[in-house]
């Protein structure tokens, strides 16, 4: 069986949050119980957001979280949370965090390359902001871990 | 000529900019390689034009003496063109 880098467990649909921190914490969980990441890149993600501001915002609603590869990272991975109500980060309304967590420079690129590109596609993204999570489940299995 | 995509740490936001400019570089039939970086590597890597944020940008531009172009969305192409429109019309002019 060949595994997917999305799935049932670390894909998370929210009605809303009270802060983009809480949003963040619980995004992070899947990878948190799977060992993937540590507490310490949760509290670099955070306070990367609040040093260098929210340019990890990449478009309207979608947030690309990380931090410095390998510190607090024990494997390459990502989770995916969706809001169905924006959220504030510093500013900018936030529906979409998608978190990464990478072991150097490179060797995510590939699998970063293939979600980004399906969030660029039009209808893809509508699929995303809709929430619904089979849907989106189903979209991203082509993206091999 | 070198595009670069400049992020806090080169791993995550400055390639999806780079995929973007690479759309607009291809879109404007350019002759153009894009490459993506962390801000202290970009500080040492010399470049036709930067792009990258804000945020980042006061600190790049005081260690080149290229344009250094600030992107809000990353993912917005119009916007990435648009910056890239005024790069060539800059360049054009000098």
């Amino acid at each position: 069986m060949t595994c997917s880098l999305f799935n049932e467990d670390n894909v998370q649909i929210i009605d809303s949050a009270m802060n983009w921190k809480i949003a963040l914490q619980k995004a992070s969980e899947p990878l948190l119980k799977a060992n993937i990441i540590t507490p310490k890149y949760v509290a670099s993600m955070i306070e990367s957001i609040k040093k260098n501001g929210p340019y990890m915002v990449l478009t309207d609603y979608f947030a690309l979280m990380h931090a410095r590869p390998g510190d607090g990272v024990n494997k390459m991975g990502m989770s995916l949370l969706v809001s169905r109500n924006p959220i504030d980060l510093e500013g900018k309304p936030v529906k979409i965090f998608l978190v990464m967590a990478a072991i150097d420079n490179t060797s995510h690129l590939q699998s970063l390359q293939k979600v980004i590109s399906i969030f660029m596609d039009t209808e893809s993204y509508k699929t995303i902001l809709s929430a619904n999570k089979s849907a989106i489940v189903s979209m991203f299995k082509k993206v091999k871990c | 000529m070198k595009i670069l995509a400049v992020c806090g740490f080169g791993v995550g936001s400055s390639m999806v900019l780079k995929m973007t400019l690479e759309k607009a570089v291809k879109e404007l039939g350019l002759d153009a390689e894009v490459k993506n970086t962390d801000i202290a590597s970009a500080k040492a890597e010399q470049a036709d034009v930067y792009f990258t944020s804000a945020e980042l940008k006061p600190d790049l531009e005081s260690s080149t003496d290229k344009p250094v172009y600030a992107i809000k969305r990353y993912m917005d192409k119009d916007e990435v063109l648009k910056a890239m429109n005024a790069f060539l019309a800059n360049k054009k002019g000098n």
